[in-house]
């Protein structure tokens, strides 16, 4: 019973994984759900102001300020957050499983960041990726957080 | 986070007794601590640093990383540390999607008695998450021609398009698509009558 519930979990997911393509440059990848405080979005040259609804691409920059906080879903259902004074970008997000390719690649350089896998965590948890400046984690369909340590004031 | 604190001290010491330059600073480090999900269930990590691996599957189960050294041992992080740590970032954490299937009868954009009862829970969640994006995805099973049920897949869609908006819903936060009867949700050959197959999926985000 539970192995029919699962393998039917898991259909459901995929036959829910419509029309979404690869993200290629000017994809969206994701969208911006929660925002506190001081929050953009560092798009290239450009800063973005965070909010609500705002379609992210790859290569964008989370940065909070002192009271900020980012919460974004990505495009295979996964959860994600950064705390205040945090910085993250996602460097790869790949998303397509009529083609079976998936690719999820965080880099968090300050702060603190939280994690929900999604379908990308279930379907192909090895291509999960997340950098902080001394250590790699790799997801095996799972929640996890982290803070990132600062480097000391001399 | 404890275990710094001896570590800090002897460091101090050894600076102290060779040389009156500035301390080095002590290394970043950086925490990485596993949380359960709502049902106290983890999946796991693994944490590789310094060409080191480091597999967390326990809830709560939390290392330590410095900079440049393999991760540390991992010890369980009471909640109230792990919410002075990150918890603004946790309450930030946007609430995974929520995803209904509603059922439809035979060859019929007709929502099944059972499907109709399930639009109560949609309703409620689009009021409690709102503001929210919707994809609604109509679906056949595999009997009858691909261009009949491509075109029942949509009505399907339409129908509970029409539902959600009859109910206030802004149809702008509504992507409609249908898929015939190619994603089945229940494999089945050509030409096979399964229930299960006639489907409408929303996804609440």
């Amino acid at each position: 019973m539970r192995r029919t519930l699962t393998a039917a979990l898991l259909m459901t997911a995929l036959s829910m994984l419509e029309c979404v393509g690869t993200a290629a440059a000017g994809e969206t990848i994701g969208v911006v759900r929660t925002v506190a405080g001081a929050a953009t979005v560092l798009r290239g040259e450009k800063t973005l102001e965070a909010s609500p609804g705002l379609k992210l691409l790859v290569g964008d920059t989370l940065l909070t300020g002192r009271d900020g906080s980012i919460g974004i879903i990505l495009r295979d259902d996964s959860s994600l957050s950064i705390g205040p004074e945090s910085r993250l970008v996602v460097r790869s997000f790949l998303f397509s499983p009529t083609e079976g390719k998936f690719d999820l690649l965080a880099r968090i350089s300050r702060g603190t960041m939280a994690y929900i896998s999604g379908l990308i965590g279930m379907l192909a948890p090895e291509n999960a990726r997340f950098e902080t400046p001394s250590a790699t984690i790799g997801i095996r369909g799972t929640r996890f957080a982290v803070k990132v340590g600062e480097p000391s004031v001399p | 986070m404890r275990a710094a604190v001896p570590v800090a001290f002897l460091l101090l010491a050894a600076a102290c007794a060779t040389s009156t330059r500035p301390l080095p600073p002590p290394p970043p480090r950086d925490v990485i601590v596993l949380l359960p999900d709502d049902q106290g269930r983890t999946g796991a990590i693994v944490v590789s640093s310094a060409g080191v691996e480091r597999r967390l599957d326990r809830p709560g189960q939390t290392l330590s990383v410095d900079a440049g050294s393999p991760p540390g041992v991992p010890y369980v992080m009471p909640e109230q540390e792990v919410r002075a740590l990150v918890g603004p970032a946790l309450t930030a954490l946007p609430k995974p999607p929520a995803r209904f299937i509603l059922y439809f009868e035979h060859n019929s954009a007709d929502l099944t008695r059972e499907s109709r009862e399930v639009l109560k829970d949609l309703f409620r969640t689009i009021r409690d998450r709102a503001p929210v994006d919707i994809s609604v995805v109509g679906h056949t099973d595999t009997l009858g021609k691909k261009k009949h049920n491509d075109a029942l897949s949509l009505n399907r869609a339409r129908a509970v398009a029409a539902i959600l908006v009859g109910k206030g819903v802004d149809s702008s936060i509504l992507d409609i698509t249908s898929h015939g009867k190619e994603n089945p949700l229940v494999p089945t050959g050509d030409q096979v009558s399964e229930p299960r197959n006639r489907r409408v999926e929303v996804t609440v985000r």
